[in-house]
């Protein structure tokens, strides 16, 4: 009788070291990193799910100087999966230049924890789109107090189309790559690539028939 | 974490009483292992305790003849062969009457019926948990063949009125009608005869009897069409060598809910928990009425606003206590369950859900623990929700 006692008692403890999630998520959600709000976020970037209805907020501070994440806290309605792709997410982009914020995917997070299972893969999708949402806020408040006088073709570096005309005159620039390396400009989110496609364009076709 | 599991889970299931095991035990190990079936000694012996065993269930639910009781493998299995075996039987009649928070077994055969043409009038409830009868009244028809409702709602223990019911059906219809009481056996006093009703699920395992056995009372006089075809056990009602110990084990667990006096301690468990939670825990609501009288005494479905239901589930199972949630997010879709959608409970809220449901192996001490560790759990994760406004934590923005 006692045997079987113990026998019972070992099975329990047993399942009791297994945790409700797998450890890598089980981590985060014990002890989530950067869990809150930033009371002077630069950014702050609020998605749901259609999917499963979870709701996420990423707010960022951003080092206008070096244009580089310098804090991420997070808040959220989610399960576990959710709060672990979050409280990565704020780890991975502190310090983090916003052009490679600005290409951060979910397979990153989903690599991160060893793969997701396929039910939860959206968790990672969530904390990524929560990313774009809080450089897109960032971007659009840019855009906003931008008041030079030219228009600002890349936000992301805050480069106007005057400097990238000029970077393009300066150095006979081609392609949105050359321009990137040369001014930053399209470095970041890509959501000014046609704009500068077309200021390329314009450039060549009125210096043409100079040569 | 404590050294025993705290268990608040028994509408999902419950443990095996010793009593009920000791029951069970020489028909495993002992010689009891012939067929009932057999004409031999070792058969016949076992037949007498088959009976036994219908007429002890008999008993617990008020049936007039232990003939009217037949043994199946689950709860699922009575459900599924009340429905279709009545729809074979009146083929003239195809319409169908349920509620829309009936468990899977009644829910989603009636959606398949459907599918496959026949008419079914889904009665809704309120944001208690309450049907309209006159939506009942009003719904029955010439050929309706069946009203299929539920006694006690598993998720929120909300109880419908069944004499009530019966009575409407019987007056404005030919209708036959089946009760899911799956979860009220055991719970609270039953007597399908008062109750008016020509069909009757049961459980096993939701009573403290093993998992694996059920039974259906079919009235007397009525004849169900076979759901399992093949030799003439049960009477010819249901095919299959009778699962000798899990039976003995129903008949037993039968007379230990007949024979329970404890009930008003599980009740005063409940409430304790139930009245303890609502008052100090700001963002908890009760789901199903508030009337206590109208639900079942040990269930207590309580939303915890603006929170994730199973990160609570998490957190308490961690400290060692098992409860359920109503919205586990394990599917492709994260859905609130169909009953707390069929209330009208907001999003936010059926998110947050979790069902305490208790036992007469509950103590005062596994309460007291619970109500313990509980408001960390939920204010930990009130802190992490987005929703600061909704739960008045505007001020503490900006804290890490």
């Amino acid at each position: 009788m006692k045997n079987r006692k113990r026998r019972a008692n070992d099975l329990l403890s047993s399942s009791n070291e297994m945790s409700f999630y797998p450890s890598r998520i089980q981590q985060h959600f014990d002890a989530p990193r950067n869990m809150g709000d930033l009371a002077d976020a630069d950014a702050i970037g609020d998605v749901g799910s259609l999917r499963c209805g979870a709701v996420m907020r990423l707010s960022i501070k951003i080092d206008a100087k070096t244009q580089t994440i310098s804090d991420a806290r997070f808040k959220t309605l989610g399960c576990g999966y959710l709060i672990a792709c979050a409280s990565v997410l704020t780890e991975t982009v502190k310090d983090l230049p916003l052009s490679r914020a600005a290409l951060l995917n979910e397979a990153a997070l989903r690599d991160w924890f060893g793969g997701l299972p396929q039910e939860k893969a959206h968790c990672a999708v969530l904390a990524r789109e929560a990313l774009h949402a809080a450089l897109a806020d960032y971007h659009n408040a840019r855009q906003e107090e931008w008041t030079g006088d030219e228009a600002l073709i890349c936000t992301c570096f805050g480069v106007s189309e005057k400097s990238i005309e000029g970077a393009i005159d300066k150095s006979a620039l081609r392609t949105i790559n050359q321009v990137t390396k040369a001014c930053n400009a399209g470095g970041g989110c890509r959501s000014c690539h046609p704009l500068i496609e077309d200021i390329l364009d314009d450039y060549w076709r009125n210096v043409s028939p100079k040569i | 974490m404590p050294d025993e599991i705290i268990y608040l889970d028994n509408n999902a299931t419950t443990r095996v009483a010793p009593e009920v095991f000791e029951a069970m035990r020489p028909f495993l190990e002992g010689n009891l292992y012939g067929n009932p079936s057999s004409a031999h000694t070792f058969g016949r012996q076992v037949r007498r305790s088959v009976e036994e065993a219908r007429e002890q269930v008999a008993a617990a639910l008020g049936a007039t003849d232990a003939s009217e009781v037949v043994f199946t493998s689950c709860g699922s299995e009575s459900d599924n062969w009340a429905i279709r075996g009545v729809l074979e039987s009146a083929a003239d009649k195809s319409h169908i009457i349920t509620t829309r928070v009936e468990h899977e077994a009644v829910r989603i055969l009636c959606e398949r019926l459907e599918q496959r043409g026949h008419e079914v009038t889904w009665l809704a409830v309120d944001e208690e948990g309450l049907l309209d009868l006159e939506a009942l009244r009003a719904a029955l028809r010439p050929d309706t063949a069946l009203c299929s409702v539920m006694l006690a709602n598993n998720e929120t223990g909300v109880l419908f009125p069944l004499a009530e019911i019966g009575r409407i059906v019987r007056e404005h219809s030919r209708a036959l009608f089946h009760v899911d009481g799956v979860q009220a056996v055991g719970k609270i006093p039953i007597n399908v005869k008062e109750l008016g009703v020509d069909l009757f699920s049961i459980s096993g395992h939701k009573f403290h009897a093993p998992k694996g056995v059920g039974a259906l009372y079919v009235r007397s006089g009525l004849k169900l069409s076979p759901f399992i075809i093949g030799g003439g056990q049960e009477r010819g009602a249901r095919a299959g060598t009778e699962a000798v110990p899990a039976i003995v084990a129903l008949g037993r667990a039968c007379r230990l809910a007949q024979e329970f006096e404890g009930h008003a301690l599980i009740r005063r468990l409940r409430d304790q928990l139930e009245d303890t939670i609502l008052e100090t825990i700001p963002n908890a609501r009760l789901n199903g009425t508030r009337d206590r009288e109208r639900r079942l005494p040990n269930t207590s479905n309580i939303s915890f606003e603006y929170v994730e239901g199973e990160n609570i589930l998490a957190g308490l199972d961690a400290s060692g206590i098992c409860v359920s949630t109503g919205s586990a997010c394990n599917s492709e879709r994260h859905e609130a369950s169909a009953v707390l959608r069929a209330m009208n409970i907001p999003y936010t809220a059926a998110r947050g859900s979790i069902r305490f449901s208790l036992s007469r192996y509950n103590t005062e001490r596994e309460i007291a623990y619970t109500l313990s560790v509980l408001p960390g759990i939920i204010n930990r994760l009130a802190e992490m929700s987005p929703y600061e406004e909704a739960l008045g934590r505007r001020g503490e923005a900006g804290k890490s």
